[in-house]
C-alpha cells in the first residue's frame, strides 16, 4: 500500500469513527430531550395536583370558617361566642399555601415557554441538521473509498 | 458524550487536513457545538427550577 493509499486509509477510519459517534450522539440526545419534556410535565402535573389538594383544602376550611362564624353569631346573645381565629388562621394559611403554588405555577410556564425554543432549535438539529452531517460524511467517505479503490488499482 | 465526541473530532482533524475539513468544521461541526452546548445549558436551567419547584411547594 502507497503512502497516499494508507494516509486515505486513516482519514477514512477516522471519518466513519465520527460518523458513528454522532449517529449516537443524535439517538442520545433525543432521549435528553424527551427526558427533559417528560420532567417538565410531570412538574406541571405535580405542581396541578398540588394546587388541587389546596384548593380543596381551602374550600374546606372556609366552610368551617363560616360555620364558626355562624355560631359565633348564634351565641353571641349568650355573652360567649365562639372564638373562630383558629379557622381564620387556617383558611389564611390554606390560601398563602395555594398563591404560593400558583406562583410556581407561573414561573414553571415561563421557564417552559423560554425553554421551548432552544427546545426546538436543538430538535431541528437532531432530525434536519445532523443527518445532513452525517450524510455529508458518508459522501467524504465513499469519495475518499474510490480515490482508495483508484490508489490500489494504480499501484 | 459532548466532549467524547468533540475528542474524537479533535483526532479526525489531525488526518483530515484538507479544504473540506475547514468546510465541515465551520459549517457543521461548529455550529452543532454551539447550538448542543446552548442546550445543554438551557435543559441544566430548566430541570433545576423545575426541581426548586418541587421543594418549595412541599409543605
Amino acid at each position: 500500500m502507497t503512502a497516499v493509499a494508507e494516509q486515505i486509509h486513516a482519514d477514512i477510519d477516522a471519518l466513519k469513527e465520527l460518523r458513528d459517534a454522532l449517529t449516537r450522539f443524535r439517538h442520545a440526545q433525543r432521549e435528553v430531550v424527551e427526558r427533559g419534556d417528560d420532567e417538565i410535565r410531570a412538574t406541571r402535573a405535580s405542581l396541578e395536583a398540588k394546587a388541587g389538594q389546596w384548593r380543596s383544602l381551602l374550600a374546606r376550611r372556609e366552610a368551617d370558617f363560616a360555620a364558626c362564624q355562624l355560631a359565633a353569631a348564634a351565641e353571641a346573645a349568650t355573652g360567649r361566642p365562639a372564638d373562630c381565629s383558629a379557622e381564620e388562621s387556617a383558611v389564611r394559611e390554606a390560601q398563602e399555601r395555594l398563591d404560593h403554588i400558583r406562583r410556581w405555577q407561573q414561573r414553571v410556564e415561563d421557564e417552559a415557554g423560554a425553554f421551548a425554543s432552544a427546545s426546538g432549535r436543538f430538535r431541528d438539529l437532531l432530525d434536519r441538521d445532523l443527518p445532513r452531517t452525517e450524510n455529508h460524511l458518508l459522501a467524504v467517505i465513499t469519495g475518499l473509498e474510490a480515490a482508495r479503490g483508484l490508489q490500489v488499482a494504480g499501484s | 458524550m459532548l466532549q467524547v465526541i468533540d475528542s474524537i473530532w479533535q483526532k479526525t482533524q489531525r488526518c483530515w487536513l484538507d479544504d473540506m475539513a475547514d468546510h465541515f468544521d465551520r459549517n457543521h461541526w461548529t455550529p452543532l457545538l454551539a447550538e448542543s452546548r446552548s442546550y445543554l445549558r438551557a435543559l441544566g436551567e430548566c430541570l433545576e427550577l423545575l426541581s426548586t419547584a418541587e421543594r418549595d411547594t412541599e409543605f
